[in-house]
């Protein structure tokens, strides 16, 4: 097969400059490390983003994931200052005459309450010559304070307050980050690959807030660590579990109540963390007489053993389900289930790595009572990632490593339930792959004022045999019929059977990321950025909202990996002592490859997707604008982002003008402005109150343009895809929490939270759709409006 | 075979939310030709006696469904023998024949003349099942309660086989359609019922004395697609877990102005119509 031709002159010009710069500096250094862990002192947590700076000077670091950090400097006395968002800041007097560990431990800033207190994301000055960019950084704190619909915490909901972050209306599952399509964003807990995000459709998402440490949204400039989706990646990470001593989180609301239990173990060289959570919606229901039911749980586990000090090992485990009953006739389940060890390795105080296996599972279980049968679709996959970071000095930080994912698809099995079914059994044919990469980047502080974020991933998929294929005349499965003016699925000519050890189709691709800080002055600074990435497996969706019975599939001979390009350039400013932040970004991403569906395309049980399919492209280009109150008694954000995303899918290799005559069009996904405004207002330690007022354009749909009668009914006929809109979403939230005295010589901490969602009880169309009065005859568009003024009452508590 | 699993997930997305009958300004197409050709040869029949239907389209929302076309000119050549059949206009929008000459596997061509625009299209007409039976009971279906009609028929060995299925309660205005193909029953006895659920659409049940209007014909694969489509998008389009909707594309083409392509399709079928009276 034929494959575009690959960049290999920029990308290897990069890695050649980025080692020679790290050699160089290698060689110039003549100074002493300070290096160690940072947690927290209450409950031993690892902190992650703590800045560590020596003071009067420039040199600074940012501890990683794991708490670690690593600082050079020359010869001398300094004072050592920790500062971490919500935590009382540390100095510490160093005399450094040698390379040394120092373990900190910082305690939260509120000695009274840590609730009452939002501080968002903390506008340092390390942020803005950092290069990261288009990075959201979300504090569970921030997070639970938020009002939610039926008092659920949920991290994505509150993603999607964000510039950049939309949904695809209510009960919708997943997010879409610039444009981007749900399944182009890699989601990772604990490193493991979550599949799908939400449970109840959308209602909440999988992740349960007590087990959740932070989290951070990539919506460009993607590091090179990582790699496989071309839009966003979301790293959420679970708690160790508390290190200190016994405690206990739970929470008791109208929907669902959740439990978690932490504390140390094995001697105090280890803690665990055990957090469940289940909905009892299902039973209401059943109370009300109602057949149907619905209910998820999910449970989240964590344990973490110090070998020495350079040694750690943490195993993490993920398990969620969701459960639907339909008067007993129709069944289904689904989930991800996840696991995840990794060996925490220190090498030296300049080399830090860490050794990850990784499990992943999605499945989606269906059953059919009145047709005998059962449906069964699944996608595994085994990850192995070895990465590693050096700190060379404090101008030059080197970030390298290696991962490989094996995966299985199993798009799906039937299986008659009774002999007597008159469903033949089917298997649909499994596919396997493995996707490698390895990457080198660095973080390199060029000037004072410019810092530069460099690398490369190289990325090579295998699309593996041991299955058959159909094989088409010409190659082509799908044909144009000038004269019906439709697409025709062509009749294989040939089936190829394929041997494991064959490979069907080989890609691979470099991925050149950069991006540049520049300092302006002390307050403001201006990025910029570029990051090509390569998506190898693809979610199967034609509809417009995607859905758990949704299958992946790998790239192969019919189907192109995608390929995004995206340019970015923000401009970030502290005012006022750092009370408020601006940031405004702009983007423009390219996604080469990217499939749409034919008009009548069927996806569910089909063996040959290759049918169905043309490949197009894709663009998004659009403002965000985020203005932050960070202190004080009030604090806030104003997001608005202005957006464009459209696709373009002509016939190709088949013919014809292809979709939508070959036209760009809206995505499904596309909103034009998208307005958020979140406030929280702490009153006093007792009362706390917090609101968030959403606008969005309505999303792309498509209307009828006309009606005719044909056997007996009224049908409606359609042209353009997606020219329509629904009309515009709007609401208002509210909450407020109440925190009764507490003794402090209590360890019993309760607070009620009450809210409202939707105070203006507005009926924001999340679909509308067409059809006959079964009476009258007439026809009738029907607004489905999925959720109208809701309070709740949730209790909280921690022991 | 319908996709009854999504429809199962919207129904209880659904029964959690709220639905309105609401006003929405919709975009005005331009007018089309519409054939309905539908020559059905009921077995046991001669199968002489046929109607073809032509009429414009009109806005979605407008009060008047049906716009008959009166002076175009309508005939049906099969292409295997030759012999050519002259529909004539009744006025009404209805074209009419008493000497059709239905023969199984034997070619058809359509071929319409409106506006001084000429519209083509050709089918096969395909054989069908000799025997279904047709049957009632409460204990199948989505509700245990509520009574339903089952049809039940033999698949033929060999895959290729398809089939339009039609329920039409005489109390109700509108039909059900259901489209079937052997794929996952091929050479099985494949029953199908048409259950109707209180509350739903303010539809009543089925009750003892209620009639059925039940028809089953042979298609071929390429109208089981294009029934496809136009079904599901009837029951479902616009809901969040339908496809997005696309232009229905049958097989009458315009040959002096493809763009002006008509709506409807010509078929050619084998079938059987029966009526069903609940005990």
């Amino acid at each position: 097969m034929k494959q575009k031709k690959k960049r290999y002159g920029p990308a290897f010009w990069l890695l050649g400059l980025c080692l020679l710069l790290g050699t160089t500096l290698v060689h110039a250094q003549s100074n002493f490390t300070i290096s160690g862990k940072i947690s927290d002192g209450t409950n031993g947590e690892t902190l992650f983003g703590t800045s560590i700076f020596l003071r009067g000077t420039d040199i600074g670091a940012i501890s990683n994931e794991y708490g670690f950090y690593s600082i050079s400097a020359p010869q001398g006395t300094y004072t050592l200052v920790f500062s971490y968002m919500g935590y009382n800041e540390m100095t510490r007097e160093v005399v450094l005459d040698q390379n040394m560990t120092l373990d900190v431990e910082l305690l939260e800033s509120s000695t009274q309450l840590d609730e009452v207190e939002v501080t968002a994301e903390e506008p340092e000055r390390a942020l803005l010559r950092k290069p990261e960019m288009s990075v959201s950084k979300l504090n569970i704190k921030t997070v639970k304070q938020m009002p939610v619909v039926l008092g659920e915490v949920d991290i994505i909901k509150s993603l999607q307050i964000l510039p950049g972050v939309t949904n695809n209306g209510e009960g919708s599952s997943g997010f879409h980050v610039r444009g981007g399509a749900v399944d182009q964003n890699l989601v990772l807990l604990d490193e493991a690959i979550i599949y799908n995000t939400s449970h109840l459709l959308g209602f909440f998402s999988v992740f349960n807030a007590d087990a959740v440490k932070d989290l951070k949204l990539y919506k460009g400039g993607i590091p090179a660590r990582f790699g496989g989706r071309v839009s966003s990646v979301l790293d959420v990470r679970q708690k160790d579990g508390n290190s200190k001593e016994f405690a206990m989180t739970g929470g008791i609301g109208a929907i669902s109540s959740r439990l978690a239990l932490e504390g140390p173990m094995f001697n105090d060289r280890g803690s665990f963390l055990i957090a469940g959570r289940g909905s009892y919606a299902h039973l209401f229901l059943k109370l009300a007489g109602e057949d149907n039911s619905a209910n998820f749980y999910d449970l989240n586990l964590k344990t973490n053993y110090n070998l020495n000090q350079n040694n750690k090992l943490y195993l993490s485990g993920y398990f969620g389900r969701d459960l639907f009953n339909i008067g007993g006739s129709f069944s289904s389940s689904y989930g991800n289930a996840s696991g995840n060890l990794r060996w925490n390795h220190i090498f030296n105080d300049r080399l830090f790595s860490n050794l990850s296996l990784i499990y992943s599972n999605y499945d989606y279980e269906l059953g059919i009572d009145f047709f005998d049968f059962d449906w069964v679709s699944s996608i595994q996959n085994y990850n192995v990632k070895y990465d590693l970071k050096y700190y060379f000095n404090d101008a030059f930080k080197l970030d390298f490593g290696v991962s490989t994912i094996k995966y299985v698809f199993d798009p799906g099995r039937i299986k008659p339930t009774d002999p007597a079914s008159a469903i033949n059994e089917l298997q649909l044919d499994k596919k396997r792959a493995l996707e490698s990469a390895a990457y080198i980047n660095a973080e390199h502080k060029l000037t004072d004022r410019l810092t530069a974020q460099y690398g490369i991933r190289f990325s090579h998929f295998n699309r593996m045999g041991g299955q058959p294929l159909n094989e088409y005349l010409n190659d082509r499965p799908l044909v144009y019929n000038n004269t019906l003016r439709i697409y025709e699925r062509q009749d294989p000519i040939d089936e190829v059977n394929y041997k494991k050890s064959e490979s069907i189709e080989t890609f691979s691709n470099f991925e050149p990321r950069v991006s540049l800080a520049y300092q302006l002055n002390e307050f403001s600074s201006v990025k910029l950025g570029y990051s090509r990435a390569a998506q190898y497996i693809h979610l199967l969706s034609n509809t417009s909202s995607v859905t758990p019975i949704d299958v992946w599939t790998p790239s192969g001979k019919y189907i192109k990996p995608q390929l995004s390009d995206q340019f970015a350039l923000g401009y970030f400013k502290n005012f006022k002592g750092n009370v408020y932040s601006m940031e405004v970004e702009t983007f423009y991403k390219t996604v080469d490859n990217r499939i749409d569906y034919i008009d009548g395309s069927d996806l569910i049980g089909n063996n040959t997707i290759e049918r169905e399919i043309l490949n197009g492209e894709s663009k998004a280009y659009g403002v965000e604008l985020l203005l932050r109150k960070n202190e004080g008694a009030f604090t806030g954000w104003l997001a608005y982002t202005w957006s464009k995303s459209q696709q373009r899918t002509p016939g190709g290799d088949a013919g014809g003008p292809g979709i939508n005559n070959g036209d760009w069009y809206s995505t499904a996904h596309d909103r034009t402005h998208d307005v958020s405004l979140t406030g929280a207002y702490a009153l006093n330690e007792k009362w706390s109150f917090g609101a968030n007022a959403i606008f969005q354009t309505g999303r792309p749909v498509t209307y009828p343009n006309g009606q005719y009668q044909y056997e007996g009914i009224s049908v409606a006929s359609y042209s353009d895809r997606n020219a329509d809109r629904l009309p515009a979403y709007h609401r208002l939230d509210v909450s407020a929490t109440y925190r009764p005295n507490r003794k402090p010589q209590n360890r019993w901490k309760g607070e009620w939270v009450f809210g409202i969602y939707n105070v203006f009880n507005r009926r924001n169309a999340a679909s509308i759709s067409f059809g006959q009065n079964m009476e009258t005859g007439a026809n009738e568009a029907t607004r489905t409006a999925i959720f109208g003024i809701v309070p709740s009452v949730t209790y909280n508590f921690k022991f | 075979m319908k996709p009854f699993y999504i429809v199962c997930i919207g129904v209880l997305l659904l029964a959690t939310s709220c639905t309105d009958v609401i006003e929405v300004d919709v975009p005005e197409g331009p007018e089309r030709l519409v054939i309905e050709a539908s020559l059905d040869w009921e077995k046991g029949t001669q199968g002489n006696n046929q109607t073809i239907v032509l009429s414009t389209s009109t806005p979605f929302f407008a009060e008047q469904k049906f716009a008959p076309v009166l002076g175009a000119s309508v005939k049906v050549i099969n292409t295997d023998t030759a012999a050519e059949f002259t529909f004539a206009s009744q006025n009404n929008g209805e074209y009419t024949t008493s000497s059709f000459a239905p023969i199984v596997g034997d070619t058809y061509q359509l071929e319409v003349i409106y506006n001084e625009e000429t519209y083509t299209a050709t089918e096969t007409l395909y054989p069908l099942v000799d025997t279904i039976e047709v049957s009632q009971s409460k204990d199948g279906g989505e509700d245990d309660e509520a009574l339903e009609v089952n049809v039940t028929f033999e698949d033929p060995e060999g895959l290729g086989d398809h089939y339009f299925l039609r329920f039409k309660s005489q109390n109700d205005l509108l039909s059900e359609l259901y489209y079937i193909k052997d794929e996952f029953i091929d050479g099985n006895e494949a029953s199908f019922y048409y259950e109707k659920l209180e509350g739903e659409d303010s539809v009543d049940e089925f009750k003892p004395g209620d009639v059925v209007d039940v028809a089953l014909m042979g298609i071929s694969k390429q109208y089981h697609d294009y029934l496809r489509l136009l079904v599901d998008q009837y029951e479902n389009a616009g809901t969040p877990f339908s496809p997005t909707p696309v232009p229905l594309v049958g097989n009458c083409v315009n040959l002096d102005n493809p763009n002006n392509l008509a709506y409807g399709y010509f078929r050619v079928t084998e079938t059987i119509q029966t009526e069903y009276t609940f005990e």
